[in-house]
């Protein structure tokens, strides 16, 4: 029964994709660890740890499609939601160093140490847990992304003003977080971390495991997501992207549906962020900036929102590009990202995978439209 | 008869926008198993009749009941589709980007919460039902199309379809027939008459010919009231009736 | 012709009058250097008797220990020490009298007497000066300093003052003077009431020194004013909190503004609002730099120059991107927002690779440097300027679009496009213009805000949320909105500033926005009907 609810979202798309992440898992340990250093098929702890990182933000890109894709909202603030998740983790981490701090003290972080704290916050305690932790990534930004949908869906805030109240929300959080007295580390936030899991953080084996975890963790959130969305849950959220006062009229609670997407998709973007941030190393209020989460938007709308797949590869896409120029023509980004915006809106509103499709039927020996799978009806 | 007997009650129901009187304390009884059709000028507040007695607009004064018992007033559009109330729309909006199938797959009258949709996977009688629903609208060569697709007066069928696949117990069909050539016309009024043997429905139509082929109640509005309700033949030799749609 | 001559003449009188007044000086300032302490006091007494203010500095010079006798010739001189000697200078005119050695001068001895008397004269000589100003500084100075010696000048002052500001003055220092040293319970009380009309933190601290030091009456007497002075300081700290509110409520009002236009009138969403601000700011920068190169002498004039450039300049930009971008994106308004925010990371970057990402240095015109004091407020020249001008453009903008020809096309095509069409009306040049003028005020702001904020590539980012929370929380397409809209959040996060401090009241101004358009998704003052709905 589970299995099938499972299975019954993947299609060739999902194929790809799955087999792609399957031959990453196997090959990137491989070449790491398992290769000389100055072999040419080696890849360095450092290039490991940066496809991790795009593969973090591909399965944010996953969340948003979600909810903007399949239920129309487009959220300018999902950063907050993958940083709280990456903060979760972070006190994790900050916990694991214990008394290797600068100032030694088993208990308080140094940030607290330097404040002159004497004490651990309330809400630190617990995050020495591995399990606590594990499941405060999700809860966090699941439970404000429930109580801000609950607020916003009920009051019918939709569409531009949803977008603007939710940038606003990333906003006020990071002017939060940049507060030393939040104790979060204030505008340095959270780093130095030494080890997760009794593993050294920086050895080349807790890379190699955390991009397995990444991919493993991008994967479930691919055919979660998939089965979501082929379910018949899944058709209310594309009915309610595109006729909302309709689907109510047909008995359904809209308010609950779009709260169910959107709460499932911000657990999931913080998960992306908890796997982020012991990769890169360091988490800190900056990454909640509007900003970001615009940028975030761009992976999916480049990729094809409403593909799901389309947003991974965007997410990867446009990572690559952004590390690629940043080194190269630090000054021709900014001119890229801004141009990327405004030509994919423009010319390639489907995306990616949007415009291969596209191209697909516009051959003529492929030209007649395949046939949706005969599961609905008799089988 | 006692307002319990009755399946739609209103009363006194006024509603105003921007200070400008759309429906003004109108009075109005649907009796279970009745078909009734509503005529009116442009403006008359057929539609936003509709809207009240659905939950889109809430009335500044007046009463709704649902079966003598349950006041409309004070619920959510959901909550009044799930006590039996359909709707078709004067435009018609169906789920464009969803095959014909899936539109009426969810109209289909099934549990409505998320937990049970999420894992939802449709029956022996689910699919029966829609094939049925299919072969009534004449829409079962379309059933694999986006229903973005479909002709309007496709369209206007496939919105008949998903009412009958909520299967309510009081139907509100807006202008069923707007956009329809004269065949399709009457083939709509046939399917109404059909449907009415099972269902209480109040059509709301311009077209005298469709009402004429209805042949049932009905009601005229103006300016938000009650003008004349009685027979076709009746309202048509009433004298105001006449000034309010040739006289102006 | 006559007259002329006449009022030429006695011009010439008037100039010639003090020099021959400093003349008669000489043998008074001569006779400071005399020998005994008995003859100093005299000569003293004698420059005091003639109210000249330019004794002043002489006894200034004697009261710190400059003034010399040149053993010489008996002259009295300043001498400073330079090098192993003396540099002379004379102490009426300032002039240079060379060098001496350090043996060829004597210095002018005072001793405690001498010193009473001196600061008595030096108090009493500028309390007595010709010129207002100048006697009200040095009464402030008395208050200040509550020194009991001056206390007898200042009763001669005050029995001759004319002018009621001096008076005033003159009547808070003789209390300041009186309540800190020793004085009858009834002057003590008396001057407790004056000080507790002059009512500022000064009189604040004094009256606490009298409630801490008095007899049980003056401490009776100066609890209840002190009480009285406190209360009209919170009101007065109030009304400064209202005047910071109205301050960036204008702010915001003027960053709004042009999005109230495009957003509110147009339905577009222009996420490069902000830049068209920050163009606007570096217009006024590139003016001013014009003006400095050109002009220097008519710098003051460079920030009225640069309204209509940076209006124009930015209006074209706006023009150009409502031609270029927008226009495919009618109808389609989450699209436009990523363009729109794609355009302002690319404006940025444009901004930043001409002119570098360091702030630049745009100067305020001196009729808007400076400040003012209107009773207990401080309000600076600036900021007032700001208040004035936001209001000015948002009446400008309700006329143009209430009575003018291309004011009318606007709300026609906003209303309804195709009828507006079918009429004739250009509806894209209307777009593009409409589009143009909302970016063209935003250019505006731009100019206010170099003058109050860095002006930087980021300089527009730090407005958008702001403006976009004002417009919506006003209600879309409601020009009054907006203006209630930046009032209000101006004035709550100035109100909660002081509790909450600057950060926390903003976010907390941010979380009250979320919920009020959670309540009232459309705005203070929404728009009904179906227009809306669709
Ligand atoms: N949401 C609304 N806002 C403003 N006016 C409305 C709204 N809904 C209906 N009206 C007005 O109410 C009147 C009745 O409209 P409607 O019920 O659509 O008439 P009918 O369906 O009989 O043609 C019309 O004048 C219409 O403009
Ligand atoms: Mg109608």
């Amino acid at each position: 029964m589970l299995t099938r609810f499972f299975l019954m979202g993947l299609d060739k798309k999902a194929g790809v994709l799955l087999t792609v992440l399957a031959v990453l898992a196997v090959a990137v340990p491989v070449m790491a660890l398992g290769t000389a250093p100055d072999s040419p098929w080696h890849i360095s702890t450092h290039t490991v740890a940066l496809l991790g990182k795009y593969l973090c933000f591909a399965l944010l890109a996953l969340s948003l499609d979600l909810v903007w894709g399949f239920v129309g909202i487009l959220s300018l603030g999902h950063a907050a939601f993958f940083t709280l998740g990456g903060y979760a983790m972070g006190m994790y981490l900050m916990r694991q160093i214990g008394s290797r701090g600068m100032y030694g003290n088993a208990d308080l972080p140094d940030f607290m140490v330097f404040l002159n704290w004497t004490e651990l916050p309330w809400y630190w305690h617990g995050f020495d847990q591995f399990w606590f932790a594990a499941i405060m990534v999700m809860l966090v930004p699941g439970l404000l992304a429930f109580a801000f949908g609950w607020f916003a869906f009920r009051s019918r805030v939709t569409g531009v003003y949803l977008s603007i109240i939710t940038q606003a929300l990333t906003f006020a959080l990071m002017l939060a977080f940049f507060r030393n007295d939040m104790g979060f580390g204030g505008n340095n936030g959270l780093t130095d971390f030494k080890e997760i899991l009794g593993f050294d953080i920086q050895a080349a084996s807790t890379r190699v495991g955390l991009f397995v975890a990444t991919v493993v963790a991008l994967a479930a959130g691919y055919i979660l997501a998939s089965a979501v969305v082929a379910s018949k849950l899944g058709k209310v959220l594309i009915a309610v992207r595109d006729a909302e006062s309709r689907v109510r009229f047909l008995g359904y609670e809209t308010d609950r549906y779009k709260l169910f997407a959107w709460t499932l998709s911000a657990c999931m973007a913080g998960v992306a962020g908890a796997l982020y941030v012991p990769q890169v190393g360091i988490i800190n209020p900056s990454e909640f900036s509007p900003a970001s989460s615009i940028e975030a938007v761009i992976w999916v709308a480049v990729g094809g929102r409403g593909t799901l797949a389309g947003p991974v590869l965007g997410a990867v896409l446009v990572n690559f590009g952004k590390s690629y120029f940043t080194a190269a023509l630090p000054e021709f980004w900014l001119f890229a990202l801004g141009g990327l915006f405004v030509l994919v809106t423009l010319f390639l509103p489907k995306g990616i995978l949007g415009l291969a499709a596209q191209l697909r039927d516009r051959l003529p020996a492929r030209a007649t439209v395949t046939a949706k799978p005969a599961d609905q009806k008799g089988v | 008869m006692s307002t319990e007997d009755t399946l739609l009650y209103l009363d006194g129901v006024s509603v105003s926008f921007d200070g400008f009187r759309a429906l003004n304390s109108l009075s109005l009884v649907i009796e279970p198993g009745e078909m009734r059709a509503i005529i009116g000028p442009n403006g008359a507040g057929k539609t936003t009749m509709m809207d009240v007695i659905t939950g889109k607009t809430r009335p500044d004064t007046g009463t709704i009941l649902f079966e003598g018992r349950t006041d409309l007033t004070s619920l959510r559009e959901p909550a009044i589709a799930n006590l039996g109330i359909g709707r078709k729309f004067q435009r018609p909006t169906v789920f464009e980007m969803h095959t014909v199938w899936d539109n009426l797959e969810l109209s289909l009258k099934a549990p409505r919460r998320p937990l049970k949709t999420l894992t939802y996977s449709a029956t022996r009688e689910d699919r029966a039902r829609i094939e049925e629903i299919l072969d009534i609208t004449r829409l079962s060569p379309r059933r694999d199309r986006p229903a973005g697709s479909l002709s309007h007066g496709e369209k206007q069928w496939l919105e008949i379809g998903m009412l009958l696949a909520q299967d309510p117990k009081l139907l509100l069909v807006d202008e069923p027939v707007a956009g329809m050539t004269d065949a399709e016309t009457e083939q709509t009024a046939h399917l109404l008459k059909d449907i009415a043997g099972k269902h209480s429905v109040i059509v709301v139509e311009h077209d005298m010919v469709f009402v004429r082929e209805l042949g049932v109640k009905v009601t005229v509005l103006h300016e938000g009231s009650v003008l004349a309700e009685g027979s076709l033949d009746t309202v048509s030799a009433n004298k105001q009736v006449i000034d309010v749609y040739l006289g102006r | 012709m006559h007259r002329a001559f006449c009022w030429l003449l006695a011009a010439f009188l008037a100039l010639a009058a003090p020099a021959s007044f400093a003349a008669d000086l000489a043998p008074l300032v001569r006779g400071l250097g005399a020998g005994s302490y008995a003859e100093t006091e005299k000569a003293i007494a004698g420059l005091a008797e003639t109210g000249d203010p330019a004794v002043v500095p002489v006894i200034e010079a004697l009261q710190a220990g400059d003034l010399h006798v040149r053993k010489a010739d008996g002259a009295v001189v300043v001498a400073k020490r330079a090098g192993n000697g003396y540099a002379l200078t004379d102490p009426l005119t300032g002039a240079a009298l060379g060098e001496a050695d350090r043996n060829a001068v004597e210095k002018i001895r005072i001793n405690n007497a001498l010193r009473r008397t001196i600061s008595a004269t030096l108090g009493a000589l500028t309390l007595m000066s010709p010129d207002a100003g100048t006697r009200r500084q040095a009464a402030e100075a008395v208050f200040k300093s509550r020194d009991a010696n001056a206390l007898d000048a200042l009763n001669t002052a005050l029995a001759k003052e004319t002018d009621e500001r001096v008076r005033r003055a003159m009547t808070q220092a003789r209390a300041s003077v009186l309540l800190a040293g020793e004085a009858p319970d009834a002057d003590k009380i008396a001057a407790v009431a004056v000080l507790q009309e002059r009512g500022d933190q000064d009189a604040r601290a004094l009256l606490n020194g009298a409630a801490n030091t008095g007899s049980d009456a003056v401490k009776d007497a100066a609890m209840k004013a002190i009480a009285s002075v406190e209360q009209r300081l919170a009101l007065w700290g109030a009304a400064q909190n209202l005047w910071y509110g109205l301050s960036l409520g204008s702010v915001l009002l003027l960053a709004a503004i042009g999005l109230a236009v495009t957003f509110g009138v147009m339905g577009v969403i222009n996420m490069a609002h902000g830049e068209m601000v920050m163009i606007g700011a570096y217009a006024t920068f590139l003016v001013q730099e014009a003006f400095r190169q050109w002009a220097p002498g008519l710098f003051d004039f460079s920030i009225l120059v640069a309204l209509p450039v940076a209006f124009l300049v930015s209006g074209a930009v706006g023009v150009a991107i409502e031609r270029s971008v927008i226009r495919w994106l009618y109808g389609r308004p989450l699209e436009t927002l990523l363009a729109t925010w794609g355009l302002s990371l690319a404006l940025q970057q444009a901004v930043r690779s001409i002119f570098g990402p360091t702030n630049r240095e745009v100067g305020a015109p001196s009729w808007m440097s400076g400040a003012f004091e209107l009773g207990g407020l401080t309000i600076t020249y600036g900021r007032l300027w700001i208040v004035v001008f936001a209001f000015l453009v948002f009446g400008a903008l309700l006329v143009a679009l209430r009575k003018t020809w291309f004011g009318l096309s606007i709300r026609a095509v906003t209303q309804n496009r195709s009828m507006a069409n079918a009429m004739g009306i250009r509806t894209a040049r209307v777009d593009a213009l409409t589009f143009g003028l909302g970016s063209g005020i935003a250019g505006l702001a731009g100019v206010a805000l170099s003058q109050i904020d860095n002006v930087s590539p980021n300089l527009g980012q730090g407005y958008i949320i702001d403006s976009f929370m004002v417009v919506v929380f006003g209600g879309v397409g409601n020009l009054w909105g907006t203006l209630v809209g930046a009032l209000a959040l101006g004035g709550v996060n100035k109100f909660l500033e002081p509790y909450a401090g600057a950060v926390l009241g903003k976010i907390l101004v941010l979380i009250f926005i979320i919920l009020f358009i959670q309540r009232r998704p459309r705005g203070l003052f929404a728009l009904k009907g179906r227009a809306v709905e669709a």
